[in-house]
């Protein structure tokens, strides 16, 4: 076979799963919604205002609660000691209060 | 016939600098159709040159080149008898005529390293937009007429300098050009090789076609196959001589 | 239109066998080329999932969540603050929330003890979430000692576990009564961890918040919105992570195309100029090379965003896990729900295929044009 023949035809071949992807996607979307569903349902009965994904620290578990204190906990010059924090910006609110 | 002719063509390099060169002066000729033509002289002497002038290879500074029938038939909207003025035609057109009508043997046979013989012989006629089935069936008939199809599938690396040789003279044939041009093919050949490769020149004459060889080795230039003997020093022409 | 077929796969024969002819070079370059493309478009697909999810959970957030601040910090609020602000033109309920920290110190995790309004055990109870479950190795009717704010032993039954498809939100609550909690942090009476507010109008959110800083300037509202937009820019294309990933493969792409873009090897130059002599034109070179840039770089694409969408899609990240852990004991289990950014991976695209491509070809500018007779000459 053709050099160029085989590339062509695996290059095809990716493209045309590369197509097939987001129909991928939209079927598990079908698929998680129930889950999903769930979930918010969860959320809205628990009253949570946050998503359980750095559990290392106060401010790191919380993330829409921190203040602006909570990185520095320790000392107004503490650094970041927890790897998640470099991770997670303390978060931008319209109001600062007093 | 005539097939091509020079007018009073120059080739200057560099004008105007300090390493200014004239590598052709004044030069006027005409090549004859289906017939051996030999450029005879020392190197330095502008036979390379000339050869790259009248294979559309580079422009004259001055004079003019003319073309008949061979070639311009690739030149839309020209006709077969025509005569075409080759050195005012643009760029695209030249390459054209070029790469249908000429077949170039290298001094150093310039063959791609590192490929396969088969696929340096087809590589003139990739960007013709051939059909690749078409080009592989001409190149291993080529092969096959130089008693090299055994070694299609090798690199050129490992071949002799006389089957290499070969190789050159078929790349040359790929896109069956009427006229072949040689620059110095012998200079790096002994004489059993030299003749071999005069015979295959003899062969391809007698094949129709037009022929035209730089040499200053006297297997060449005095060979019997030589119809014409043209003598070159200092870029001008110093002998015309047609080999009885 | 054959012709134009047929020249283009003639030199995409050639370029294939050209990139072959040096083939340790090429294939490790499609390796690493490969690598970085699964690298940034892996980030994109889990920092795309992440954010969807977050988005439609967090959509039942409480819709204002007011805290009360002293010098600066997080303090307990009055429930009394709570009865004044339901007076408030359009608050509908409010609820005071009871939650805060736990730390375990026998396994190293933090958990987050709470007491919902809803969905509280039985006295003396706990329903926890799944991660809890798997780190401290409970089941159901086991029970879990938790040492209270005297550092006394407190002894809670295991109620219920919730589901593992919870454990983005959940994996790592404990949930008490409101009695259990008050008891095990000695939380004062008539105070709350904050208030959540249910508000009926979404366009009044923004000026009920006005009023209650207003009215207590020592709390500090946090509108649902604001939850949501704190985690649309911790997945967002600047946050942490995917700045330091883009960084990374930025450099090293940097070092490719430099490599590439310094010019040609004495081999190629001459390559060339063979090529130019035998009858190809500067533009069938340039195609030539084109070509060979395309070819590595469309296939290091392709198979980077494929393995990129399995490894996100179907193995849930397993290379991200550690870097997303960082010092945590608890990191919940999740499988994302696939998400396609095309405006994204069309950037990944024209971010990697043109840059290369353009470095491959550019350097052979100058040696396609040269004269066909130089080949002669040399």
């Amino acid at each position: 076979m053709r050099m160029s023949t085989l590339f062509i035809l695996v290059t095809s071949a990716c493209v045309i799963i590369c197509g097939l992807l987001p129909l991928h996607a939209r079927q598990r979307q079908g698929k998680d919604k129930a889950t999903l569903l769930a979930n918010a349902e969860l959320v809205k009965k628990l009253q949570l205002t946050d998503l359980c994904l750095f559990t290392e620290a106060r401010y790191t578990r919380h993330p829409a609660m921190a203040d602006r204190h909570a990185p520095f906990q320790d000392h107004p010059l503490a650094l970041e000691h927890f790897p998640s924090g470099s991770l997670v910006t303390p978060p931008h609110f319209h109001r600062e209060g007093p | 016939m005539t097939v091509i002719e020079l007018i009073h063509v120059t080739k200057c390099f560099n004008a105007g600098k300090l390493n200014q060169l004239t590598a052709v002066q004044d030069v006027s000729c005409a090549i004859e159709t289906q017939r051996v033509t030999v450029l005879k002289g020392p190197s330095g002497s502008g036979k390379t040159t000339l050869l790259t002038l009248i294979g559309c290879m580079a422009r004259p500074t001055s004079g003019r080149i003319m073309m008949r029938g061979f070639g311009t038939a690739s030149v839309p909207g020209w006709e077969e008898a025509e005569e075409v003025e080759i050195t005012s035609l643009p760029e695209r057109f030249l390459t054209g005529i070029r790469r249908t009508t000429f077949g170039f043997i290298f001094q150093h046979f310039s063959l791609v390293r590192g490929i396969t013989v088969l696929e340096n012989v087809m590589l003139p006629a990739y960007p013709t937009g051939e059909g690749h089935g078409a080009i592989r069936t001409r190149a291993l008939e080529l092969l096959e007429m130089f008693s090299i199809t055994r070694h299609a599938s090798a690199r050129v690396d490992l071949l002799s300098g006389g089957e290499i040789q070969r190789v050159a003279i078929a790349r040359a044939l790929i896109n069956n050009p009427s006229i072949i041009i040689a620059d110095e093919p012998t200079a790096h050949l002994d004489s059993r090789l030299s003749q071999e490769f005069m015979a295959i020149i003899g062969s391809l004459k007698s094949e129709g076609k037009t022929i035209l060889i730089a040499s200053h080795d006297p297997l060449v230039y005095d060979s019997p196959l030589a119809d014409t003997v043209v003598e070159m020093r200092d870029g001008r022409f110093t002998d015309i001589g047609t080999a009885t | 239109m054959n012709r134009f077929l047929e020249r283009h796969r003639n030199i995409i024969d050639f370029a294939l066998s050209s990139l072959l002819r040096r083939k340790a070079k090429n294939i490790s370059l499609l390796l690493v080329y490969t690598l970085i493309v699964f690298m940034v478009a892996s980030t994109i697909f889990f920092m795309q999932a992440l954010k969807r999810e977050a988005a439609l959970v967090l959509k039942e957030a409480p819709d204002i969540v007011v805290q009360r601040m002293i010098a600066g910090r997080h303090d307990l609020i009055s429930v009394s603050y709570g009865e004044k602000i339901g007076a408030i033109r359009g608050v509908g309920e409010v609820r005071p929330r009871l939650w805060g920290y736990y730390y375990d110190p026998v396994n190293g995790v933090n958990y987050t003890l709470m007491a919902p309004f809803s969905q509280q055990p039985a006295a003396g109870s706990i329903i926890i979430g799944s991660g809890v479950a798997r780190i401290s190795r409970l089941s159901k009717g086991d029970f879990m000692v938790l040492r209270n704010f005297d550092g006394r032993p407190t002894l809670l039954k295991v109620e219920r576990i919730l589901p593992y498809s919870s454990e983005l939100i959940a994996a790592d609550l404990i949930i008490m009564t409101e009695s259990d909690f008050r008891t095990f942090f000695a939380f004062p009476e008539g105070h709350a961890t904050d208030l959540a507010l249910t508000v009926g109008n979404r366009n009044e959110f923004t000026t009920i918040a006005a009023k209650i800083v207003q009215q207590f300037p020592d709390t500090r509202p946090i509108l649902k919105s604001e939850i949501l937009r704190t985690y649309d820019s911790v997945f967002d294309w600047r946050g942490g992570m995917v700045v330091v990933m883009l960084g990374v493969a930025g450099l090293s792409f940097l070092i490719f195309a430099w490599d590439k873009a310094t010019g040609l090897s004495a081999e190629e130059r001459k390559e060339i100029g063979i090529l130019k002599s035998i009858g190809w034109e500067t533009a069938d070179v340039l195609l030539l090379k084109s070509w060979e840039g395309v070819i590595i770089s469309l296939s290091a694409f392709l198979s980077g965003v494929i393995l990129a969408y399995c490894h996100v899609f179907f193995f849930s990240a397993p290379l991200f896990a550690h870097a997303l852990k960082g010092w945590a004991v608890l990191y919940p289990q999740f499988r994302l729900t696939p998400v396609i950014n095309a405006y994204q991976l069309a950037v990944l695209f024209f971010l990697t295929v043109v840059p290369y491509s353009a470095a491959t070809i550019i350097p052979s500018w100058w040696t396609a044009t040269v004269d066909p007779d130089a080949a002669m000459r040399s």
